[in-house]
């Protein structure tokens, strides 16, 4: 990982109309991220990616892409770009789709094909190359339209909730070529509001909200500045008599009950120890107590929470 | 440019290789065998013989000078039926029958009383045939005529020699001469011409917002715009369909051309008999008309693919497209509208105000250089015209698609497109 690096946002904003759809953004993406482009629905996080595909123009603020500012369209033989709206010509053959995106990437006829053919190979598709797009079922458009944005192998994946509308198959698939691509040092940013999800995958993220910055860094150290002190328990039984310590704000921040454990958010100050204590002494029958890392799902509810939730973009087909 | 051709490419094959294509492709010449072989084989079958009967009552000579007339020419087959002293309607309901049961196509009655008072009467099947009824009428004319002065004592050699049946050709004069090409010849290509110019302006523009409005639809707009410039896309985009509209042209041009290099073999093809295809004449088309067909195709399509484009990037479905593409259909519709009135003047007032109008033009200009002649400055000017429209209004449709292909959701207004054409 060098330093300088691949992607550099000084200050962007864009508005349509009065809505302001991102506002002062700045971030930047080390080489060889995985980075995570967080945030609820109408965040601004597909305008940012927009504006980083140079297809709307910031009203302010720079965009830098591999160290300069030429645009994204530039560079678009070293970025691979997936849409948050997904689509193919229906009518036209799969390997002739996949040859054409690719020219429109500058790689040149010939190996386009031969790429083409060998992706199809790997994803399980070779036989349905001369199928015409509108034939295949919606998962196997969507593995067509992945090897379309990757087919050039370009040193930079862009991509608007990748696993959006994916079927458990198709995302695991999805996931395999990311951790392939990123081996192979390959930098990879996506959008997401899936919070697990960015979670296995990321080891930088970026929380925006009602188009600003929440927090960014890399995942350990978000988790470490942002996290507190988490613990997870379970109980085997006699839950009820834990109940008054765990909803003690002397002891607990907060408490997510997931059903089966619950994470708890420590007050300031209460080390571990003293809550097991405490949960000890009243009886009830302890399954499980883990020191746990915050979740990044509970760093970002505490983040964003209710003040992050806003309508979407009035326009936002536009975004 | 390498991702322009791409494009160019990508629009001209997945044409080219469409069911449309081929189906209209074939079509064409198919269309101009049908319309160049069938009235010279329908002429075969109206042409041939008429079995008809004459029903003489008791008109003497008169009868037969008509027979001659009649059969001079091949025209008609005559049985002869002399109706005895009253016994006409019983003749005439016993042809009447043989009319019926197709044996004859009619017959006719000639009278003592013809020649005076120059009345006869023909009952048939086909009296609504213009054809044989003027047929009919000028071998009777002549047979009275030639009766009545040879009843004066004419000397016959005379009567003989008034008997000259005339026929008259129009050829055309244009510039370069008499062309040899009559004047049905030339209405028929400067109305073919004009209609191909329409319908292959049209189609192909219509082609062009399809293309645009597809890629719009299936959302792969964005993921070509982060790779080429919308100019590129829609200079890629209108290429390749002109490149398919200029393709289909020249199939149909080389096969008119074949047609009439290669029409006695056509005929021959379809055993139609030598004198019945002497009777159809095919155009001449000069180097002059198919040089002046190409640019106006070409410009009448760029100038009506960049305003179906603007309408393929404001709109979002098909139904709204269809909607939004009435204004541009509306534009191009005068000149369609005033196809017959060109044809009847090309060098009318009417024809030269149109033939400047840059979006007629390439519909009208064509057809009058095809009917008549057209000074070269008016098709200069009306080029110039022409292509200096072209460069504005392809500027601004550039502008207003470059935002349109993103916009989803409401039709924008008027005001909403300047905005986004004056947008940097």
């Amino acid at each position: 990982m060098t330093s300088d690096p691949i992607i550099q946002i000084d200050g962007i904003t864009k508005r349509f109309g009065d809505f302001v759809a991102v506002s002062t953004l700045s971030l930047s993406v080390p080489r060889g991220a995985v980075y995570g482009l967080l945030g609820p629905n109408g965040a601004g996080k597909t305008t940012t990616i927009r504006m980083l595909m140079d297809i709307i123009i910031p009203d302010e603020g720079t965009v830098r892409l591999f160290g300069d500012a030429r645009g994204g369209r530039e560079h678009s033989a070293d970025i691979g770009y997936l849409p948050e709206e997904r689509g193919l010509y229906r009518k036209m053959r799969v390997l002739d789709t996949l040859v054409f995106l690719a020219e429109t990437k500058g790689v040149p006829r010939d190996a386009a094909r031969r790429k083409a053919e060998e992706w199809l190979g790997r994803l399980d598709l070779g036989e349905w190359g001369m199928k015409k797009v509108e034939e295949l079922s919606k998962g196997m458009q969507q593995k067509v339209q992945f090897i379309a944005t990757m087919l050039h192998e370009p040193a930079l994946l862009i991509l608007d909730e990748p696993f959006a509308g994916l079927d458990p198959i198709n995302t695991q698939t999805l996931k395999d070529v990311i951790v392939h691509l990123s081996r192979a040092g390959t930098t990879i940013v996506f959008s997401t509001h899936q919070m697990d999800v960015a979670e296995r995958i990321c080891d930088h993220v970026c929380i925006i909200a009602a188009g600003r910055k929440v927090l960014d860094g890399p995942l350990a150290e978000v988790k470490r500045v942002h996290g507190g002190t988490h613990v997870a328990v379970a109980f085997e039984g006699g839950r009820e008599l834990a109940v008054p310590i765990i909803s003690d704000p002397r002891l607990v921040a907060k408490a997510d009950d997931y059903g089966g454990y619950a994470e708890l958010a420590l007050a300031d100050g209460v080390q571990p120890q003293s809550l097991l204590e405490r949960l000890v002494a009243s009886a009830a029958r302890l399954q499980r107590f883990e020191h746990i890392e915050p979740s990044l799902n509970r760093i970002f509810l505490d983040k964003v929470g209710a003040a992050g939730a806003r309508p979407r973009n009035p326009e936002a087909s536009r975004e | 440019m390498n991702k322009v051709w791409a494009v160019v490419r990508r629009e001209f094959v997945e044409r080219v290789r469409s069911r449309w294509f081929l189906i209209s492709t074939v079509l064409g010449p198919v269309f101009m065998i049908v319309v160049t072989v069938l009235p010279a084989l329908l002429a075969g079958s109206g042409g041939g013989a008429r079995h008809i009967a004459l029903l003489d009552e008791g008109s003497g000579t008169l009868a037969d000078r008509l027979v001659t007339q009649l059969e001079t020419g091949n025209q008609f087959r005559v049985d002869r039926v002399t109706a005895t002293e009253g016994g006409a309607p019983a003749a005439m309901a016993e042809l009447t029958s043989r009319v019926q049961a197709n044996a004859i196509e009619g017959f006719l009655v000639v009278s003592g009383s013809t020649l005076e008072s120059g009345k006869l009467e023909y009952r048939g099947r086909n009296v609504s045939s213009i054809r044989d009824v003027a047929l009919l009428q000028s071998a009777a004319r002549q047979a009275v005529m030639m009766e009545r002065l040879t009843r004066r004592g004419v000397d016959p050699a005379i009567v003989q020699e008034s008997e000259a049946r005339i026929s008259m050709t129009t050829l055309r004069i244009s510039k370069r001469g008499t062309t040899g090409e009559t004047s049905e010849a030339a209405f028929f290509l400067a109305y073919i011409i004009g209609f191909v110019m329409y319908m292959a302006i049209f189609l192909y523009s219509v082609n062009v917002m399809r293309s645009v409005l597809e890629e719009k639809q299936t959302r792969i707009i964005e993921v070509l715009v982060s790779s080429l410039r919308p100019f590129q896309l829609l200079l890629g985009k209108v290429v390749g369909v002109g490149a398919v509209g200029l393709l289909q042209m020249g199939i149909w041009g080389a096969a008119a051309a074949a047609l009439i290099r290669y029409r006695d073999v056509v005929f021959g093809l379809f055993k139609v008999p030598a004198q019945q295809a002497a009777l159809i004449q095919l155009p001449a088309i000069g180097t002059g008309l198919v040089a002046m067909v190409l640019a106006y195709f070409l410009l009448g399509y760029l100038l009506y693919s960049a305003m179906f484009a603007v309408v393929g990037a404001t709109v979002s479905t098909d139904s709204e497209a269809q909607q939004a593409q009435m204004p541009v259909v509306m534009l191009l519709i005068p000149g369609i509208l005033v196809f017959p009135a060109v044809l009847n003047d090309p060098a009318g007032r009417l024809s030269h105000v149109m033939g400047l109008v840059p979006f007629w033009s390439p519909i009208i200009m064509p057809i009058r250089a095809a009917a008549s002649d057209v000074p070269p400055a008016e098709v200069a000017a009306s080029l110039a015209i022409l292509a200096v429209t072209v460069v504005a209004v392809v500027w601004v449709a550039a502008r207003i698609y470059r935002v349109g292909i993103l916009m989803y959701g409401k039709r924008p207004g008027i005001g909403e497109l300047v905005r986004w054409a004056r947008q940097s």
